[in-house]
């Protein structure tokens, strides 16, 4: 099958046909929009088709070798060429993203049955799919751009879905969102200018100096406002609130990190030469260091389910992050793998809090304790998930963490450290949120019946289930992954084989110590308090963390809060101005006419006498004028 | 003779049309409206057909002598015809939108002359080859815009209309003086006889003036936002269409086809642009009444614009034509929404609304699909225009320049998706609203959708852009 796809794709006709990946989502998704409303189930159809199809395509995608596609677009001096090209970089992200997409798209079906919005949730699903693909596929850095941000409109559309009143939320996406993708267009402008081509295929690392700098962090600032990294990141737990839970799991959950790490990593080896130890790998690594702890701090506090998880959305895009910053083989590996580990695990996560809102309605954790026995299916899927992203063997967070470890301690102790301190907080976060929902005393929000709490349906259960066994899979198995990742450096990771058991003893033992300082400070905090939920507040409420927390919730550090003060401040300066050069036009000009006629009708009162008064001085004037001239 | 009859047609069916109107409206509205709607399609169809002769390389031209060795000359090369198909195509759905919105007020004959005549003066103006008549066209388009921005007559309104007269009419005056001081040097105003002359620098200035001034570019620009006291309709046709896109056509006409820029002036100008994007932009992020709004976003749009042609590299100038197009369709969406809006609520104030993508779906719909063009977000066409005027300016060599515009750029995006916000979502504040009428719904889709199916197939408008473009000798 695969192969017939394949072979179908790389005929002379099939070239044509990479646009495929593009098109059929697209078109499937306006025919999901236009479906009327009484053939529901028709249009779920056609919407898993789309998905399906999308999946196989990208399978047969995986057979092919690098090919291209070029097509004249707006051409010209403008160099704007439709040029496509599937390798083995894109061909393995877009397999990622089409299973992602296609689980959680099944998922979003069961999820949306009692919605208003629904036609219009899955119309912005597909082309999301498509956009997706686009990005991945191009070969032509402005083509790839028009996909990339294109996302920005979906996302908003997708945003102002639930909540019509409150639309701050997307409207800080879209903010912070547009505000990296202009940074990614100079990034982008400035990189084809140094590479003299926007074919991303000719390019040749540039070494940065000179302009090459600005160009390179553009570009990173780009990649990272799409991963969601700091200082870009501070919509998603704002979105979390009201947006569907599907769009937070394919989203912030895995589609944006694939792209933005796929960006990053393009950028730090394709584009130009990072080279370990330079400043820029250090700026990199601190940026991520910065996310991956801020984001884990405040992820510990939470007690809603679906803010916890966005904080780790953020967090580990910190350690991917941190991972590319090294520069250094065993990092781009770390990284690409815990980006895949992510999406797995992250977008299951989200799941589960989907799945419990649509049973309880809620998913704060101070409403709801003991689930476990009315939902084993969603527990277990959960544990399994929180197990990998709290990075335990053997499961893939744990290999990847390692990997990003190794590559930490080998820059710098102090990245090291602070890749240890995440790795904490996402373990005592995770060990509180699961103890919290799934164990002790039953406790249920009002109006929601115990004989009439059942695990979610199998629609629900699959998608999940699915990513966490892969979860399972990628970690005992991890040859599978690594190996196709670390093909994609050739020479580069050349004499190192990353997969199988970690080399370093040492560094598993600490890691496993900070995992065993973690269950221990659970169990304090819950001697303590005596509620799962409550097991962190020990460090939440700690005298001098406390203040800071509650500015923190306040939004008082929200890069965006600032940002927004200072465009209001610079804003009435420029109404000021504008105003300022009204008034010279309606009254100074107004007024300097006015005055010069006042004193004209002065001297034209009609008098006789001053009219003759007024040719007599002419006539002197011009006697004058005429002597002095001789 | 009879080959350019299509191209004298194209400019005096409308221009002499218009005097039929209310000759016409006496006899009945329907039959006036439909000649203007047919006059001004009659200029797309027209420019339409001298297409092929520029993409053969052989542009349509009458030229006829006159006494006192003046000459009367018409061209159709790219760059008019793609901005005589551009202001028609916006001005036709325009008038067809006018239908609607104008139904229940006084004095419609006269508002379709206006109209009419107001198109008829920009194609004159597009085709124009010699600066005397381009001159002319320039102020009957003036006498158009002062009748229609003061269409309402109150007493605030006509000193509204009085100072976008008298600001247009006083640059204008001085670009005449400039253009008289070309003619004392070379003894002509043919364009085509003064290709690749270097100009003063105070014949420039003089000429700038009137190019800033009906471009509404800092600090010549104070008329534009108070000339929203108009119609809607007529606020659409001021932006997008015809007034201020003739300032930058004829910066198009002269500086890139014509006249060689000094080097200095390829970062003065520039700066000039990135100041009113700059400024305009933050006036629009505080502003509350919704055509002020527009009416900023439009001054710093025609920044980018002034910025793309004016940066003196191929891709600058193919960004900045590109940004005409882009912007005059979604500019025009943005203004008939906002029409549709303020004719059902009766307000301007963008603090009293909310709510109402409940009640004007499709208003809202084409809103943001319009906003998202001008905010130059993918896949709508704003997008392209955006991104080769911003790599135009790269391209000069100051990286810093292209910062200022993305700068400009995200404050695009802020200000729109305020307006859009506070507009359309929110807490519903007028229950009883309905959408406008079948007219100005069929209208503001059109332009949304256009706006879209652009940026997808770029190739088409990119394909003459590139002709026009690459007509440009010197680069």
């Amino acid at each position: 099958m695969l192969d017939l796809i394949a072979s179908f794709i790389s005929s002379g006709l099939g070239v044509n046909l990479l646009y495929t990946m593009i098109v059929i989502p697209s078109v499937l998704a306006l025919l999901v929009l236009l479906m009327p409303k009484a053939k529901v189930s028709f249009r779920n159809l056609l919407f898993l088709l789309a998905l399906l199809l999308n999946a196989a395509l990208s399978l047969g995608l995986l057979k092919l070798d690098d090919m291209k596609l070029y097509l004249p677009w707006a051409g010209g001096e403008m160099g704007i060429n439709f040029a496509l090209r599937v390798y083995n970089f894109s061909q393995q992200i877009i397999v990622i993203a089409a299973f992602v997409a296609l689980l959680v798209g099944l998922f979003a079906l069961s999820y949306l049955r009692k919605k208003s919005y629904s036609s219009a949730f899955l119309f912005y699903y597909l082309i999301t799919v498509a956009l997706v693909n686009g990005s991945l596929l191009a070969n032509n850095l402005v083509v790839m751009l028009f996909f990339w941000e294109a996302l920005l409109a979906v996302l908003f559309g997708m945003l102002i879905l639930e909540n019509r009143n409150d639309t701050r939320a997307a409207v800080k996406a879209l903010v912070l969102n547009g505000i990296a993708d202009l940074l990614l267009m100079l990034g982008i402008i400035i990189t084809c200018s140094l590479a003299g081509t926007p074919l991303m295929s000719e390019m040749r690392p540039i070494p940065l100096e000179g302009v090459a700098v600005l160009g390179f962090i553009c570009m990173m600032l780009g990649a990272l406002g799409k991963a969601g990294a700091m200082p870009f990141h501070s919509w998603i737990p704002d979105a979390a609130k009201d947006a569907p839970l599907p769009f937070m799991a394919i989203m912030p959950g895995a589609l944006e990190k694939l792209l933005g790490t796929y960006l990053m990593v393009r950028t730090c080896f394709d584009f130009y030469q990072l080279a370990p130890g330079s400043s820029m790998s250090t700026l990199i690594m601190v940026i991520g260091a910065v996310t991956l702890v801020l984001g884990g701090a405040m992820a510990l506090i939470q007690k809603e389910m679906k803010k916890l998880l966005s904080f780790h959305a953020i967090s580990q895009v910190g350690y991917i992050v941190l991972a590319v910053g090294t520069a250094l083989p065993v990092g781009y590996v770390g990284a690409l793998f815990h980006m895949v580990n992510n999406a797995l695990f992250k977008s299951s996560l989200f799941l589960s809090a989907g799945a419990i809102e649509s049973r309880t309605g809620t998913t704060d954790l101070r409403e709801i304790s003991g689930l476990g026995r009315f939902m084993p299916l969603t527990a277990i899927s959960t544990i399994l998930c929180a197990l990998s992203i709290a990075g335990m063997p053997p499961f893939n967070g744990f290999f990847s963490k390692e990997l990003i470890f190794d590559a930490a301690l080998e820059t710098g102790m102090v990245f090291y450290i602070a890749a240890l301190v995440g790795a904490f907080m996402t373990a005592a976060s995770f060990l509180k949120l699961c103890h919290a929902a799934f164990f002790g005393p039953v406790k249920l929000p009002e109006g929601i019946n115990r004989e009439e709490l059942k695990d979610a349906p199998g629609a629900m259960l699959l998608p999940m289930l699915a990513l966490a066994g892969t979860c399972l899979l990628f970690g005992v198995y991890n040859k599978l992954p690594l190996s196709y990742i670390q093909a994609l450096f050739g020479s580069f990771t050349a004499g190192s084989d990353f997969s199988g058991w970690p080399h370093s003893m040492t560094l598993v033992l600490i890691s496993l110590a900070v995992l065993l300082v973690a269950v221990l400070n659970h169990l304090i905090g819950y001697h303590v308090t005596g509620q799962g939920v409550k097991a962190v507040d020990h460090i939440h409420y700690a005298p001098g963390l406390r203040t800071l927390y509650d500015a923190a919730e306040k939004h008082y550090f929200d890069p965006y809060r600032i940002f927004m003060a200072v465009v209001r401040l610079y804003s009435w300066i420029c109404l000021a101005i504008d105003r300022g050069i009204s008034w010279i036009y309606d009254v100074l000009f107004v007024n300097i006419v006015g005055f010069v006629s006042s004193v004209l009708h002065v001297f034209n009162n009609g008098s006789t006498r001053l009219y003759m008064a007024w040719a007599f001085s002419g006539v002197i004037f011009l006697i004058l004028l005429s002597m002095l001239l001789r | 003779m009879v080959e350019p009859g299509i191209l004298i047609m194209c400019i005096l069916v409308p221009l002499l049309g218009s005097f039929l109107l209310p000759l016409l409206g006496r006899i009945s509205a329907a039959t006036r409206n439909v000649a203007a709607l047919v006059f001004v399609l009659f200029s797309l169809v027209a420019s339409g057909l001298m297409l092929p002769g520029v993409i053969n390389g052989s542009p349509m031209r009458f030229y006829m002598d006159l006494p006192l060795g003046l000459s009367i000359g018409f061209l159709a090369d790219g760059l008019a015809v793609f901005m005589a198909m551009t202001a028609s195509l916006v001005a036709a759905i325009i008038v067809f939108y006018s239908f609607g919105y104008m139904e229940h007020y006084d004095n419609q004959n006269e508002y379709y002359l206006m109209v009419v005549l107001f198109i008829g003066a920009m194609m004159g103006l597009v085709y124009s080859t010699n600066l005397i008549f381009i001159y002319m066209f320039w102020e009957i388009s003036a006498i158009c815009c002062w009748r229609l921005i003061g269409f309402y007559r109150t007493e605030q309104v006509v000193l509204r209309a009085n100072k976008a007269f008298l600001i247009t009419v006083g640059g204008a005056l001085l670009m005449l003086v400039g253009f008289i001081a070309i003619y004392i040097q070379t003894g002509t105003f043919d364009l085509l006889e003064l290709q690749g002359r270097g100009l003063d620098g105070w014949i420039l200035i003089l000429i700038l003036f009137g190019i800033l001034s009906k471009s509404a570019t800092l600090p010549l620009h104070s008329w534009l936002p108070d000339a929203g006291v108009a119609p809607s309709p007529v606020t659409s046709l001021l932006h997008a269409a015809v007034l201020v896109k003739i300032g930058v056509y004829v910066f198009a006409r002269l500086f890139l086809l014509n006249f060689q820029l000094e080097v200095a002036w390829q970062t003065t100008i520039p700066i000039i642009a990135a100041v009113s994007a700059l400024v305009s932009a933050g006036a629009a992020i505080v502003e509350n009444d919704i055509k002020r709004v527009i009416a900023y976003s439009t001054i710093s749009q025609l920044a980018f614009i002034l910025l793309g042609l004016s940066c003196g590299n191929m891709i600058g100038a193919a960004g900045g034509l590109m940004y005409i197009l882009m912007h005059s369709l979604a500019k025009a969406g943005l203004f008939l929404c906002a029409g549709i809006v303020e004719h059902s609520t009766h307000t301007k104030d963008i603090r009293e609304m909310g709510g109402l993508a409940q009640r004007l779906p499709i208003t809202a719909v084409a809103f943001a699909l319009c906003a998202f063009s001008v905010a130059g977000i993918p896949p709508f066409g704003g997008f392209f225009a955006k991104y080769l005027v911003i790599a135009g300016a790269y391209e000069t060599g100051y990286p810093w320049l292209a910062g200022v515009f993305i700068i400009g750029a995200v404050m695009t995006v802020i200000y729109l998706m305020r307006v859009f916000v506070k507009v359309f979502f929110g807490e519903l504040t007028h229950p009883d609203l309905k959408e406008g009428s079948w007219e100005m719904i069929v209208a503001v889709a059109l332009l949304g959708i256009l706006s879209l199916v652009i940026g997808i197939f770029i190739n088409v408008p990119s394909g003459l852009i590139n002709l026009i473009v690459d007509s440009i000798g010197r680069w």
